[in-house]
């Protein structure tokens, strides 16, 4: 679905991401972990064309993302607040969301019904803008809305980050459902690697811009993750302190 | 403390976005501000043989007073718009030992040293200068120019108090409307019971002849600030005064622009924008002034016989959304720009949507001009053919501007009076000559050339013939956005 030639991006002399090649195929639920400047977010923006690639390309079911616009109508993400528009109500988002993929309101409607849990009645019926909503509750919305009109392609960064523990939990059991389609491919990066282990298939660990580790999940992988990153710890904690 | 609040100020001054510009701007910035600023005093200094020379009659500072009301009232209106609340970033200092009375204090003091109450100044300082000059009694003007500074003060708090209630904007703005139709009513001898100026003067005639009545307007300004304080003091909590209003929110149904097909999704979505935010209704509200324009220039018999001016004028009249609005496009978007960029939305149709919306608006100010009919058919027709221009050629030179503006906006912040260079670049003000300087030569030509009419029909036509290239126009336009799309979110990430 998804796949990632020789891309790098460079500021001035710093590379803050380079991957030579990375094939994602379709109906992968796909888990990215690193430390903070790893490159995650990053990644993301050039998936999305957000970001001008310095070097290769990236191709979306065969469209190259910088060069075309086709790959819209069929990937879908939530980045952070700014995919919001904060004077609209949640159900005036997700309909004008709708609209734009060719949902009408009944579809949209019968979509949000299905998420009624994972609102917790926290979203809907508010009468609140969303730019009132508290943190947590701005990212539900973005979520839910990045689901809207079956994208085959579903981008969320860091969508465990500031949800209360209900919600983080039913999260998981979202995207592990989304993840058992075979047509919907997920990607998701995380800082919280048993959150991100109990919803991957593939897990790839970014480390200063380059792929350190690129693992199938199995029974041992969140341990290998664990290990990776308080070895990394040391490292970088000696490194400046010299 | 004073001094770390006000170096924590200076700082916040100094290190804005807006201030980190370059220098050609600030000179610019400081031209205006010397230029609006001289004015004023020019004002205040000719004030005196302009109103000597309008009503022989009558003493000059009689007439002065009889008219103060209309100033304060505007002053009042303009606050409204303008004037920032009292915001600093409270939230930090308030868990340090720092008295609560002091930050209040210094809040209040803030909203003194504001250019609203810096601009009478300018004015009513030369003016009692020449009054003194003309030999009136000192104690009087002193104490009258004090009654003046004291009731500038009392608007300020009141206006803080306030807080932009819309409830007291529109009794203002009645008040305004009220006063000066009877007014005009008593001038054009419709209406003899009494003469406002006059009645609402013996207020101001009172604080000039009883000169130790000043005592009034400064015990009211020093009542209004205690009450301001008083306010503040019992609601310096972060859920209280402190923190944003969250009102409950009223939604309309706006599915009947479901007409306008694929483009409703967006026209609706302009539409909320406008009316649910801050800035963009403080642009909605202003651009309403520009219908005025035109008036400015067609009472003055001389520029009856400079129909280029008149051209300028007639543009105006209908461009005031056009301008103003336009100008920001996509800076509007700026706060999801990232989101439209990714989501299922063709470049196309996001354009088009924002050119209807403009051309909208400019036929709207055409329709709200039909009284311009009053001043003859002519300049009517006039305003016509720099609406055609303003639909199709200027709605495209305005968003052409667009793409090269990459100036993040905060929609629900007001722009701050003349602290404002959002949209004040070097390249704006190039993009702004065409769209003031080219009608005036298509219809200043054909003028020259073959009269009046040939004129209006030159203008009128360049704007259809800009109708019939528009997708040419839009496909051009396209093309420089997308270009520009990484910077442009990048600028706008910066938000």
């Amino acid at each position: 679905m998804i796949t990632i030639d020789n891309i790098s991006k460079t500021y001035g002399q710093n590379t803050v991401l380079k991957i030579d090649y990375l094939k994602i195929p379709k109906g992968q639920s796909f888990g990215l972990v690193g430390n903070n400047g790893a490159g995650k977010t990053t990644l993301f923006s050039l998936l999305l064309d957000l970001i001008q690639p310095t070097t290769g390309h990236i191709k979306n079911n065969g469209i190259k993302v910088h060069e075309s616009e086709k790959w819209k109508p069929f990937t879908s993400s939530f980045i952070d607040e700014s995919f919001l528009i904060g004077y609209l109500t949640p159900e005036e988002y997700f309909y004008f969301i709708g609209e734009l993929r060719n949902q009408n309101k009944a579809d949209v409607d019968a979509l949000l019904a299905k998420f009624e849990d994972f609102f917790h009645g926290e979203i809907l019926n508010q009468k609140k803008y969303l730019r009132d909503l508290s943190k947590g509750n701005q990212k539900k919305a973005g979520i839910v809305a990045s689901f809207i009109g079956n994208p085959d392609v579903i981008i969320l960064d860091e969508p465990f980050a500031n949800l209360d523990p209900t919600t983080q939990i039913r999260l998981k059991g979202i995207i592990k459902k989304l993840a058992e389609d075979s047509n919907t491919t997920v990607l998701v990066s995380s800082h919280d690697l048993m959150h991100v282990t109990e919803v991957s298939d593939r897990i790839v660990v970014l480390n200063k811009g380059e792929v350190v580790k690129d693992i199938v999940k199995s029974a041992e992988t969140l341990k290998e993750l664990e290990m990776f990153f308080a070895g990394t710890d040391v490292e970088v904690q000696i490194s400046e302190e010299e | 403390m004073i001094r770390t609040f006000l170096s924590l100020q200076w700082k916040e001054f100094k290190r804005s976005a807006s201030f980190q510009k370059g220098i050609a701007i600030k000179i610019l910035l400081i031209f205006a501000a010397l230029y609006f600023g001289s004015f004023a005093i020019l004002l205040g200094a000719f004030l005196f043989k302009i109103l000597s020379e309008f009503f022989p009659e009558q003493d000059p500072i009689t007439t002065a007073n009889n008219y103060l009301i209309f100033w304060f009232l505007f002053d009042l209106v303009f606050r409204y718009f303008m004037q920032q609340m009292p915001v600093m970033n409270v939230k930090p200092l308030m868990i340090i030992p720092i008295k609560q009375k002091t930050i209040i204090h210094f809040l209040l003091g803030k909203t003194m040293v504001s250019f609203f109450n810096f601009l009478p100044l300018f004015i009513f300082i030369p003016f009692s200068i020449v009054l003194l000059v003309q030999g009136y009694s000192p104690v009087n003007v002193i104490l009258w120019f004090l009654a003046i500074v004291a009731i500038t003060y009392v608007l300020n708090f009141t206006n803080i108090l306030a807080n932009k209630s819309n409830t007291v904007f529109y009794i203002v703005l009645s008040v305004i409307a009220v006063l000066a139709g009877l007014e005009y009513l008593y001038i054009n001898e419709y209406f003899d019971a009494f003469k406002v100026s006059e009645i609402c003067g013996m207020v101001f005639n009172a604080l000039y002849n009883y000169p130790f009545l000043v005592l009034i307007p400064i015990v009211l300004a020093a009542f209004l600030y205690y009450l301001n304080f008083d306010y503040l003091n019992k609601r310096f909590y972060l859920d209280d005064a402190i923190s944003k209003k969250v009102k409950e929110v009223t939604t309309t149904d706006l599915s009947w622009m479901n007409r306008f097909g694929k483009l409703a999704t967006f026209l609706k979505n302009d539409v909320r924008m406008i009316w649910r935010n801050k800035r963009p209704k403080q642009v909605l509200f202003m651009s309403g002034f520009f219908l005025f324009y035109g008036v400015i220039f067609f009472v003055q018999k001389q520029y009856n016989d400079m129909p280029g001016f008149l051209a300028f004028a007639s543009i105006f009249v209908t461009a005031g959304f056009l301008f103003s609005f336009g100008q920001l496009v996509p800076s509007w978007d700026s706060e999801y720009y990232k989101m439209l960029m990714s989501q299922n939305i063709p470049y196309r149709k996001y354009l088009e949507s924002k050119w209807y919306l403009m051309v909208l608006a400019v036929f709207i100010s055409f329709l709200l001009s039909t009284p311009y009919i009053y001043f003859g058919w002519d300049k009517y027709a006039m305003i016509a053919a720099g609406a055609s221009f303003n639909i199709g050629i200027n709605s495209f030179v305005t968003l052409f501007g667009g793409a090269l503006n990459r100036v993040p906006v905060k929609l629900n912040e007001k722009a701050k009076a003349f602290s404002n260079t959002q949209g004040f670049n070097p390249t704006q003000l190039l993009i702004a000559l065409p769209k003031m300087l080219l009608p005036v030569i298509i219809f200043y030509i054909p003028y020259l050339i073959a009269g009046l009419n040939a004129g209006i029909i030159s203008l009128a036509l360049s704007g259809v013939v800009g109708l019939l290239f528009r997708n040419f126009f839009l496909k051009k336009i396209e093309q420089v956005y997308q270009k520009g799309k990484y910077k442009t979110i990048e600028a706008f990430g910066e938000n």
